[in-house]
């Protein structure tokens, strides 16, 4: 039996591996949803700032918008953390971690940022988180091997964004 | 020419090279051009260190190769892009199929 005298070889001697990687489930990772997410939230700062300028009676239809203004940008600001926090845990593998030595404060710096976009209506701190999962979404491609430019997201609010050169 | 034995490990050539398979790869100092598309390669990759994958095509100009998996999650060239001919160990001549009786 030819295979079982590769075996013994190989309990013997150790025979090198070689991997047919891939990732199970399915391997579909993209930074471009907490990368939107992120615009959410400076999208949601920006029209309840106006809102807020531009209505002399700030009755139950103001309250209203606001309210749910302010519920967008709890629920992208959160999911910003959470996408990030899945690239981080589940796709980043020991050698990404080894080449980008910076990866893990980022990725603090990006939960905190998302916590403080939650809390508050500090445009500064939501235009920050933007420009931190860009960072991080520049790193994510680059260990595809994948180039990246950055441009202005066709929509409002129009930050800059980084997108993969495909 | 160098022979070399590895152990298949993962699956993103399955069904025809399965976790536990033992292939023979010979590496004869050949012209870039000797690897065919459809022929298995083993190559140390930067990131994913020394993987097997099948040959899709080859891009004589900057002598890379585009490789790729049999499963649709396979990570390979269609996510990390072509790969250098100079990280190629060798091609697969000789498989060795994991048997079942134990």
């Amino acid at each position: 039996m030819i295979y079982k005298l590769f075996e013994t070889l190989d309990k013997v001697f150790g025979i090198e591996e070689v991997k047919a990687h891939c990732d199970i489930p399915c391997g579909i990772y993209d930074p471009i949803t907490a990368q939107i997410a992120a615009l959410t939230v400076v999208r949601m700062v920006d029209l309840a700032t106006d809102l807020e300028k531009n209505t002399a009676e700030k009755g139950l239809a103001y309250l209203n918008t606001i309210s749910r203004y302010v519920a967008v940008k709890e629920e992208h600001a959160e999911k910003v953390k959470n996408d990030v926090r899945v690239i981080w845990g589940d796709y980043l593998k020991a050698q990404h971690l080894e080449k980008y030595p910076n990866v893990h404060a980022l990725v603090h710096k990006i939960m905190s940022l998302g916590s403080k976009s939650r809390q508050t209506m500090d445009r500064e701190s939501a235009v920050q988180l933007v420009e931190a999962v860009n960072e991080f979404a520049q790193i994510f491609w680059e260990t595809k091997g994948i180039a990246t430019k950055r441009a202005k997201a066709p929509y409002n609010p129009a930050l800059e964004l980084v997108y993969p050169n495909l | 020419m160098i022979v070399r034995i590895f152990k298949v490990t993962e699956h993103s050539l399955t069904p025809d090279y399965k976790e536990g398979d033992f292939v023979l790869v010979i590496k004869i100092p050949l012209l870039f051009n000797r690897y065919k598309p459809g022929d298995i390669i083993v190559f140390d990759h930067p990131l994913h260190g020394r993987m097997i994958k099948r040959v899709q095509n080859l891009i004589s100009e900057n002598k890379t190769l585009f490789v790729t998996g049999s499963q649709p999650d396979s990570i390979d060239s269609r996510q990390f892009g072509p790969i250098q001919a100079h990280t190629v160990l060798g091609k697969v001549v000789w498989h060795i199929k994991k048997t079942s009786s134990r």
